[in-house]
């Protein structure tokens, strides 16, 4: 029974009634209002939903298409002031760099405004055999002369001489030493986002959301309405036509951007997309998070993600400039809850007892599809994993991204927009859980069953299992992975395959091994940038002390 | 080393300053701090160039006068071979010092002039601070008006830095010399006018510069980029020596 759209207050009278009905039912239910022109440009953007995810995309789809001016997109981010944002997402990229500049945000604010701090890559401790000295490196910065030649080869051959012992990661690249010595990718003469080392950042993201907030409402023009979505009203060919907001009425657009969170207000509980689970590969089911004060002013903040393994999971350590965000993921199928916290409580110290410890639930997998009609879901409402390697933001910084660049010019190429968006994000998440899994398969722990079922076989997906396969005869190389969508290079499955004591074997092609030439210099290389970096860089905390209170320069 | 202490008239009534031995204390700079307000006379000999201040990373505008830290190759034979000489040389032995006596809250910050007494410069031969009565001499007032121009010059610069930046008038020089025995050095760390976007400035920005003053110094830095090839030479003439 479609009606008249501009007959408000006809309109009005109907959503008193939806409303009722759905807060009884705890479902939202649609209205079907008017015809959809295919032909009519899209306009209006509606973000549901004010999370990091949210802002990040109402940001740069607002920055690229110049939502201040007059002419352009519209950007309306609507969130409700009840429903309480996750927050824990506190590790990224360094494509984080990219999004900032793209948003127009200075690193100097950024840095002042979320008790950022510098990341340049994991340190993976205890996931080999649990000793105290296990412990190996997946880094920010390629394999010294990566884009030339393979080190990995050279290095395996020098396992059985006389340099015996230098982890694979410290011998192709100068990063690691950074980090073990908490040391900034950069100095306070480095310009903003320009580096020594690749970096990424440690972010507060309750403080990252409100500032990303601040600068999408003053810069950007972006539309913000704080309200509660209560409906959903549908154009008759099934796209939304507007959200029903109990104060602000009905809000129209011609796209529709889920990043309500876990509830996945539009993408799962409107149209019904099915989640995907994926804890047949990945058991982590539980997150234990809390906040850890410095001992003082002067400790050193790491300028790496910690993952330490436990018995049944593995504890998270990300230092930010105020506090150090730490959290215990665990598979409940392999350990009480009361276990994980003690071993939460061990890693952490006799300071918990103050400290409030919040449980999160982890439901790992992703939605069948992220983009249905004119819906796209980006964020929790996608999917989530564990943060193994922080693939959470960066997921949203690609996605935003992809919606920005892409921005479909009118509803009728929505759909091919839309099957490429699926597509690309289908690959991303499969290549995510594939390299999340690499991390267990290698382990030798055997202190429980979790370690034991993370290498049955029949845990593995076939992709990852296949790439193994390969491996075995030579090391991962770029032209195992040529989409053009790929999320982790060739060089991180070196890192952590060779950080993990893998070996490949090189006996049928020995070719890999006939410029030592290369291979030394590029060693020695490395064994100098390392002296170098170590004399030249601040300590982690040392620079970001000076940029809150001198700041970078611009350029 | 220096030694700073604030001057007063009684316990340095009877010291003075032998004025040829001041620009001593700039033998081994290779980049001398500078104000805007002098750029156009340091044009005649230096390239002028942004450098960034190892510890705070904030932008200071500099006299280039060698290419490696302790080579200044305007000192020879114990002489500043330059008609003029960058007003940080000069200011010597005298510096300002922040005045912790007085109640600062409601006033604009206090200096003292201190002078440092380690400074070759200082003893009994040359210019006295106070005459027999005790009175600052001449010589002595000039020298504290040049801390002045220095004060102004701190808050000029900054303004002027911030303009720069704000029209995007600044970039990287990517310098790459080969000296006359083949040893070649890249400069790093120098940063001088973008004359793309200087050409393209518009009428309204182009005035903000003018009222500022600003265009004289922009030019001054632009056209004192060419002293780079009379420092190579400077550098060759070593080399070759």
């Amino acid at each position: 029974m479609p009606f008249d759209i501009f007959h408000t207050k006809a309109l009005f009278c109907e959503l008193v009634f939806v409303c009722i009905y759905i807060v009884s039912i705890h479902r939202i239910n649609f209205l079907i209002v008017g015809k959809l022109n295919m032909n009519n440009s899209i306009k209006t953007v509606v973000i549901v939903g004010g999370g990091t995810a949210g802002w990040i995309t109402a940001g740069r789809i607002a920055a690229k298409h110049q939502s201040n001016s007059t002419t352009t997109v519209n950007v309306v981010l609507v969130e409700s002031a009840k429903v309480p944002t996750i927050n824990v997402g506190e590790g990224t990229w360094p494509t984080m760099r990219k999004t900032l500049i793209a948003l127009g945000i200075r690193e100097t604010d950024f840095i002042r405004e979320c008790d950022g701090s510098f990341k340049q890559g994991a340190k993976f401790a205890r996931w080999l055999d649990g000793s105290d000295n296990d412990f190996y490196y997946h880094p920010l910065v390629l394999p010294q002369g990566f884009v030339k030649g393979d080190l990995s080869p050279y290095w395996h051959a020098m396992q059985q001489g006389k340099n015996a012992g230098t982890s694979f990661s410290n011998a192709v690249c100068f990063q690691e030493s950074i980090c073990e010595q908490s040391l900034a990718p950069k100095t306070i003469r480095s310009g903003e986002y320009s580096d020594i080392a690749n970096y990424a950042y440690h972010l507060d993201s309750g403080k990252f959301s409100k500032f990303l907030q601040k600068h999408c409402l003053e810069k950007l023009g972006v539309t913000h309405i704080v309200d509660d979505v209560v409906a959903v009203i549908n154009h008759d060919n099934g796209d939304i036509a507007a959200v029903a907001t109990t104060a602000n009425g009905k809000i129209s657009g011609d796209l529709f951007v889920d990043c309500t969170g876990f509830a996945s207000l539009l993408l799962g509980k409107h149209y019904q997309v099915p989640f995907i689970e994926c804890n047949d590969v990945l058991f982590i089911d539980n997150a234990l998070a809390v906040q850890v004060p410095y001992e003082d002013e002067n400790s050193p903040i790491a300028s790496h993600t910690i993952s330490t393994a436990q018995e049944a999971g593995w504890i998270w350590d990300i230092g930010l400039y105020h506090r150090r965000g730490v959290g215990h993921v665990y598979s409940s199928n392999h350990t009480s809850e009361d276990e994980a916290t003690q071993r939460l409580a061990d890693y952490v110290g006799p300071r918990i007892k103050d400290l409030s410890i919040r449980k999160i639930p982890i439901h790992s997998g992703h939605r069948e599809k992220f983009w249905h009609k004119n819906c796209v879901a980006v964020g929790l409402s996608a999917g989530f994993l564990e943060p193994l390697e922080a693939s959470a933001l960066v997921l949203v910084e690609l996605s935003a991204e992809f919606i920005s660049e892409q921005l479909p010019q009118t509803r009728q190429v929505m759909d091919v927009v839309a099957k490429r968006f699926n597509e690309t994000f289908l690959y991303r998440w499969q290549k995510i859980i594939d390299f999340l899994k690499l991390h267990y398969l290698l382990s030798k722990r055997t202190d429980n069953k979790f370690w034991h079922d993370n290498r049955d076989p029949q845990s593995v997906p076939e992709s990852l299992q296949e790439m193994m396969e390969l491996w075995r005869y030579r090391s991962p190389a770029d032209f195992d992975f040529t989409s053009n969508n790929e999320v982790f290079p060739a060089a991180s499955y070196q890192y952590v395959l060779y950080g993990m004591g893998f070996k490949s074997d090189y006996k049928h092609s020995p070719h890999l091994l006939n410029d030592w030439d290369f291979a030394n210099k590029q060693f020695s290389m490395t064994e100098k940038m390392i002296q170098q970096a170590l004399k030249q860089l601040p300590s982690n905390r040392e620079l970001l002390d000076k940029i809150k209170q001198y700041g970078f320069t611009a350029l | 080393m220096s030694k700073l202490v604030a001057i007063d008239n009684i316990n340095h009534r009877n010291i003075k300053i032998d004025t040829n031995k001041i620009e001593s204390h700039g033998a081994t700079m290779h980049l001398a701090p500078a104000v805007v307000a002098e750029f156009a006379h340091l044009a005649t000999h230096y390239p002028i160039v942004l450098a960034k201040d190892g510890d705070t990373g904030q932008f200071v505008c500099s006299a280039m006068l060698g290419f490696q830290a302790g080579e200044n190759l305007f000192w020879d034979n114990g002489q500043w071979q330059a008609v003029y000489v960058p007003l940080q040389v000069r200011r010597q032995p005298f510096f300002l010092g922040d005045d912790t006596t007085t109640d600062t809250e409601n006033q604009s910050p206090q200096y003292i002039v201190c002078l440092d007494v380690e400074s070759p410069s200082v003893g009994d031969q040359g210019e006295a601070l106070y005459n027999e009565n005790g009175e600052e001499s001449d010589y002595f007032t000039e020298a504290k008006a040049k801390l002045a121009e220095l004060l102004r010059g701190e808050h000029e610069n900054k303004a002027f830095i911030e303009t720069l930046l704000s029209m995007d008038l600044l970039e990287s020089m990517a310098v790459e010399i080969k000296f006359i025995n083949e040893e070649s050095i890249r400069l790093n760390g120098l940063y001088t006018i973008k004359q793309e976007t200087l050409a393209k400035l518009s009428g309204e920005q182009l005035s903000q510069l003018h009222e500022n003053n600003y265009l004289e110094a922009i030019y001054a830095m632009v056209i004192s980029v060419g002293q780079m090839y009379s420092l190579i030479d400077k550098k060759n003439q070593r080399l070759s020596a």
